[in-house]
């Protein structure tokens, strides 16, 4: 009996290490709070895949996001999508007003050469689909100021499978030729780097951040 | 275990066919086929189906598929693996597993572990991790297998006791959960999953309280039966 209560122990020592690892230490249960953790104590240098859109022409993304006093809040979408893209189309309708009171008091101010800047990107994960046109459409129907809100996709499809691991992006065909993904608002620094990912909810918080981080950040 | 003949039975209903239906001879041979000599080669073979990549993918393109039936796979093919195993075998297994204990509390915290949606969503991105849980779902069916019997109705309904609730209540969670848990998953297969799991408690619970009830039943006879009825005066 007393082999037993040994053995019986040792695998309750080793489901609670198990189970420590699992959950972060017991604070997360999803892959997707495992996700928001992981990328606010590690934040992730944004992959050098090419990328294009209306108004920006073939670039490595981390090109693009790497911008002095810019930090970058970035969704992932798909134009035909008709729920939850929609929703965050509509909460980047709302950065972007925000946004551009931002522009106007900073206009009014006198240096307003190095103001930090926050702005908007979308990039689109059925690539093959939304071509630069197809995503002017879509910016247009959305009305996205060019100089805030942006729109990308990546053309090639491995580089796009590339990326979306790297941002631990999941995206699901839900078997009706729509795609359910883990819609967020991810946080990129004047580095290129993912440093933090907000709940589709927290659009103020994510903004304040945003708004804080292109503040602070060095010149 | 007794079994009616199928023509008995087949006799009793209305005559369609004067043969007994194939399907019921091989039911009527299935216990006689299932000898432990020929069971580790199925658990085996199950085994290998099971790591058929396509299989796997279809099994774990599915939330309720990926725990309601690759789960219980996995342990079936660990538990006819452990047919193989000789009495000496089970004898020094016994030593570290007294009234089964070892084994059911393997058991529970293997089942437990996996019901944490981060290891469904983990176990797909990660080789390693689906190596883990697969092994972890073998050796859970050998467990079972090596521990129901000595574990008794005591030891096994505590083990019950503490894993049906469970499975209920993480059921009832994916039920009412507005998120998914699961970034691999629909929202309508977490809530197919959460009310299989509640169904799948209800009935193992039920299924357990109804062999311990035959049981004593049985043993009630048996006694009835042995003790010899005193002749009426008068």
């Amino acid at each position: 009996m007393l082999r037993t209560a040994l053995v019986s122990v040792l695998l309750a020592l080793a489901a609670y290490a198990s189970a420590t690892w699992l959950t972060h230490d017991f604070q997360v249960w999803t892959a997707e709070g495992a996700r928001r953790l992981e990328v606010a104590l590690h934040p992730i240098d944004a992959p050098p895949v090419p990328v294009d859109g209306p108004g920006l022409a073939l670039q490595p993304l981390a090109q693009w996001l790497a911008a002095p006093r810019t930090v970058t809040v970035v969704d992932f979408i798909y134009t035909r999508c008709e729920t939850v893209c929609l929703s965050l189309g509509g909460i980047f309708q709302q950065m972007q007003a925000s946004l551009r009171q931002d522009r106007a008091a900073a206009l009014k101010a006198a240096d307003a050469s190095d103001a930090a800047i926050v702005r908007l990107l979308s990039i689109s994960f059925d690539g093959a689909h939304d071509t630069p046109a197809v995503l002017q459409a879509y910016a247009a129907q959305m009305q996205a100021d060019p100089a805030l809100w942006h729109f990308a996709r990546v053309p090639d499809n491995a580089q796009l499978q590339q990326l979306l691991r790297r941002f631990q992006v999941v995206v699901v065909p839900d078997g009706r030729g729509d795609f359910e993904h883990n819609a967020a608002l991810l946080v990129v620094d004047a580095r290129g780097r993912l440093v933090r990912v907000f709940d589709t909810t927290e659009q103020q918080l994510a903004l304040d951040y945003a708004r804080h981080l292109a503040r602070t950040a060095p010149p | 275990m007794t079994l009616h003949p199928p023509r008995a039975t087949s006799a009793m209903l209305p005559a369609t066919s004067a043969a007994p239906a194939p399907w019921r001879r091989a039911l009527a041979a299935l216990p006689a086929a299932c000898t432990p000599a020929r069971q580790w080669p199925t658990g085996l073979v199950l085994l290998a189906l099971l790591a058929v990549p396509g299989l796997r993918q279809l099994l774990e393109a599915s939330m309720a598929r990926h725990m309601l039936l690759q789960f219980p796979l996995f342990m079936l093919a660990g538990a006819l693996l452990a047919g193989g195993l000789g009495a000496g075998g089970r004898r020094a297994v016994a030593r570290w597993n007294g009234h089964g204990i070892s084994g059911l509390v393997a058991t529970g915290l293997v089942l437990s572990l996996l019901m944490v949606p981060r290891a469904l969503d983990l176990a797909l991105l990660s080789p390693a991790i689906e190596l883990a849980k697969c092994a972890a779902l073998v050796l859970t069916g050998v467990a079972l297998r090596l521990s129901w019997q000595p574990a008794g109705w005591l030891v096994q309904g505590f083990f019950l006791g503490n894993l049906l609730p469970m499975m209920a209540v993480a059921g009832q969670l994916y039920i009412d959960s507005p998120v998914r848990v699961c970034n691999a998953y629909l929202l309508d297969d977490q809530v197919q999953l959460g009310q299989w799991l509640v169904r799948l408690a209800a009935a193992l619970a039920f299924g357990w309280l109804a062999l311990v009830a035959i049981a004593l039943v049985r043993k009630e006879n048996a006694a009835q039966d042995s003790v010899p009825i005193p002749p009426r005066a008068g």
